[in-house]
């Protein structure tokens, strides 16, 4: 029977077929990967370019007239007080985001391979935070940060320290957000740099090891350098990820009753106030612009520092 | 021919015969015309509910779907559905959203004897008919008000010694600081009022409550052509200064009564850390929910230039898209029968606006409404004035309050709140310029 259907797959025919798919192998892929290719353009490509189209226009969702206004909508951003201040609270959150993650991520991966045999069961518990979702994760931390009932207040007078005004305190709430969002996503860049830490070759840090390198040495000159495709892709994804913050900001800062937070701006809270509080697409769409140019600058910049000189 | 046996033919019939009625069923169903009604108050839900079923009866042809969402999707689906036509039938329109759906000719104009009922000022305050009139038509029904008070906590005001709740605006900030309570370090433990420090569109609404009373005027008024608005405060400059000057200096040093580290509004009143809250007809139930034990009254607002209540409130209108017009002025005829009104009342504690319906039992035992229902002479009613812009203006107004709020330096500081109270003005009037509505 096998042989059979050797015989029959080796037939003339079939290798003419398959010599002629092989030749092109383009449209072997193209019929393959077109439909996938396909959805991406239309779910992903197509609306930036809507965007960008849009943010020429005075673009308002009931209005049946959209006129086009050229640059008008860039030239009202430079005057624009409220977007100056969401701007400098995302570079700041940002840098702030990153740097804490990453360097938190980096330690406890590193402290986690001189426990190699239980390193699984932490790196399951820091892993729990990434998979809850934003909306629950930021309610159960606006529990904690209760000026009069929250656990951290709490904690904080067991200390003798007064109570704090986290969410409500505009110098603290840039840290109080950043603390929120370094715990949700510290665990996803521990296993990271895991992956990056159990591909460096033992031998090496033996060698170094044998030839006297201190423990700080061996991380400054092995484990770091060998780790920089990975601290590269960590940051690129770190800084898209917070530049791009949103939920925990919307729903910490929400003011709901009795739960009154200062009102700090984001780039994208203020997208989200511009289109769908008061409807100005245009306006939303030209901000949105803005942020997509300022994040592609950034990773471009991190490429050019990070990536291997040959 | 093929003879099939008994059993496979009665085996067939068995099996047709509910597919024969499930397909009647659907055809049935098709065949009915559907109104879609959304909520963004879905407290308000048990009156549409009960005319749903009632309607349905009568026109049994028809199918009423109800849905409720929050307030903030329900403002921005009815934005994205409205003018593709995928949006409800019958529309509940809160006031200060009206103007983009009048001034884009998505509603539909009354029928005679609706308009003839809102137009009779003895069934309805016309008030509340002005925002919805435009060249003599009229586009909904006014539906129901929430209105504002003073609530004041009857514990809280024996211990303090106050026997009545505040009657002016000195008063009222006099008796906050009395019934304010600190601890040992000079903490506030008890608001004695607690302010709308934060949410800044609330924010501007609640400040704009003392500055009506004190100038006798919104802080955004009608312009004099339909659909602008301008802004008062440069005109009324020391009463602004004065209204900014009460809250700030209340909010710093000595005289201070609330801080932002305290439960606030209504949550903050409910669970007794605070002794004075100014909030709407709402907050009455949520009160009684949310603090059973907390003993509170309601008083009318504090008096100044003037005494009035600020209302939001809500429109039954009709899509100018809807397949079935006539039907869902029918529907909200029904609504505006004295059962669905008084359970509207009952269920949501929201007042119905028809004059002609009596609510005196209700009120009788619910007598902490008498300060948001019950019409007193000389106590003025008024609404914002709607405009397109009223989100982007009152947010980014509240923002700036906010912050002013905030700055220690303003205390007693009259031209440090004077270019704040400009700022507020510029803010306001920038935007209502690029929305095209800044009166001239």
């Amino acid at each position: 029977m096998y042989s059979k259907v050797i015989a029959t797959f080796s037939s003339k025919k079939l290798r003419s077929l398959y010599q002629k798919f092989n030749h092109r192998h383009g449209i072997w892929i193209l019929s393959g990967l077109g439909s996938v290719y396909l959805l991406f353009i239309i779910i992903r490509i197509f609306p930036i370019f809507e965007t960008i189209r849009l943010s020429f226009y005075r673009y308002h969702i009931i209005k049946k007239h959209t006129p086009f206004i050229g640059l008008k909508n860039y030239e009202r951003l430079l005057r624009d007080e409220n977007f100056h201040i969401a701007l400098s609270n995302t570079i700041q959150f940002a840098f702030m985001a990153v740097l804490c993650t990453l360097i938190v991520a980096l330690t406890i991966a590193i402290l986690l391979r001189s426990i190699e045999h239980v390193s699984p069961f932490f790196e399951t518990l820091f892993y729990i935070p990434v998979i809850t979702s934003w909306v629950p994760a930021s309610v159960i931390w606006k529990w904690l940060y209760d000026p009069t009932f929250g656990l951290i207040n709490y904690f904080l007078s067991l200390f003798g320290i007064a109570k704090q005004g986290w969410l409500q305190e505009p110098d603290l709430i840039l840290y109080a957000i950043v603390m929120v969002a370094s715990w949700k996503m510290i665990g996803y860049y521990i296993i990271v740099f895991t992956v990056g830490l159990k591909n460096i070759p033992i031998s090496y840090l033996e060698a170094a090891e044998i030839d006297g390198a201190s423990a700080l040495q061996r991380l400054r000159y092995i484990i770091l350098p060998l780790l920089r495709p990975i601290i590269l892709f960590a940051t690129v994804m770190s800084t898209i990820q917070f530049f791009n913050v949103f939920a925990p900001v919307y729903v910490l800062t929400a003011s709901a009753q009795g739960a009154p937070a200062y009102d700090l701006k984001v780039v994208v809270s203020e997208i989200y106030r511009n289109g769908f509080e008061y409807y100005k697409m245009g306006y939303a769409g030209a901000e949105s612009v803005v942020l997509l140019v300022l994040v592609m600058s950034m990773v471009t910049l991190q490429f050019t520092l990070f990536r291997e000189r040959k | 021919m093929i003879k099939f046996s008994n059993t496979i033919r009665q085996l067939t019939v068995s099996a047709l015969f509910p597919m024969i009625i499930f397909m009647l069923l659907i055809s049935q169903a098709a065949a009915k015309e559907k109104i879609s009604i959304w909520l963004g108050y879905g407290e308000t839900l048990a009156p549409f509910e009960m005319v749903k079923d009632k309607f349905e009866k009568k026109y049994p042809n028809y199918e009423v779907n109800i849905l409720t969402f929050s307030l903030r999707d329900f403002e921005s689906k009815l934005a994205s559905s409205m003018p593709t036509g995928a949006g409800p039938d019958l529309l509940t329109l809160h006031d200060f959203i009206i103007p983009k759906y009048l001034d884009e000719g998505l509603l539909e104009p009354m029928p005679k004897d609706l308009t003839a009922i809102v137009n009779d000022p003895a069934k309805m305050n016309p008030t509340y008919t002005n925002i919805i009139a435009r060249e003599g038509k009229v586009y909904g029904v006014p539906y129901w008000t929430g209105r504002s008070a003073i609530f004041y906590n009857l514990d809280h005001f024996k211990e303090a010694g106050l026997t009545s709740p505040p009657d002016t605006i000195e008063e009222f900030w006099e008796y906050a600081e009395k019934l304010t309570k600190k601890d040992a370090n000079g903490d506030i433990e008890r608001a004695g009022m607690t302010m709308r420090l934060t949410g800044p569109s609330g924010g501007t609404q609640k400040f704009g409550y003392l500055y009506y009373q004190m100038a006798g005027m919104q802080m955004l008024e009608p312009g004099k052509k339909v659909g602008t608005i301008r802004v008062t405060l440069k005109e009324n400059m020391d009463i602004a200064v004065q209204a900014l000057l009460d809250r700030i200096n209340h909010l710093h040093g000595e005289r201070k009564v609330d801080d932002w580290k305290l439960k606030h509004d209504a949550q903050g009143f409910a669970s007794g850390t605070a002794a004075m809250l100014l909030r709407e007809t709402w907050a009455i139930a949520f009160i009684k929910k949310n603090g059973p034990k907390i003993k509170f009254g309601t008083a009318l607002m504090p008096k100044g230039k003037i005494r009035g209540a600020f209302n939001y409130i809500e429109v039954l209108s009709v899509s100018s898209m809807s397949k079935s017009k006539e039907k869902v002025w029918e529907f909200i005829r029904m609504l505006q029968e004295q059962k669905a009104l008084a359970l509207l009342l009952k269920e949501s504690g929201y007042s119905p606006l028809r004059l002609d319906r009596d609510f005196s039992a209700f009120l009788k035992e619910n007598p902490l409404y008498k300060a948001v229902m019950e019409d007193v002479a000389g106590y003025s009613q008024y609404i914002e004035a709607p405009n397109t812009a009223y989100k982007e203006v009152t947010t980014r107004f509240g923002e700036v309050l906010q912050d002013a709020y905030r700055d220690s330096s303003l205390v007693n500081n009259k031209e440090g709140v004077k270019s704040v109270i400009l700022k507020l003005q510029k803010t306001a009037e920038e935007i209502l310029d690029d929305s095209g509505i800044l009166s001239e």
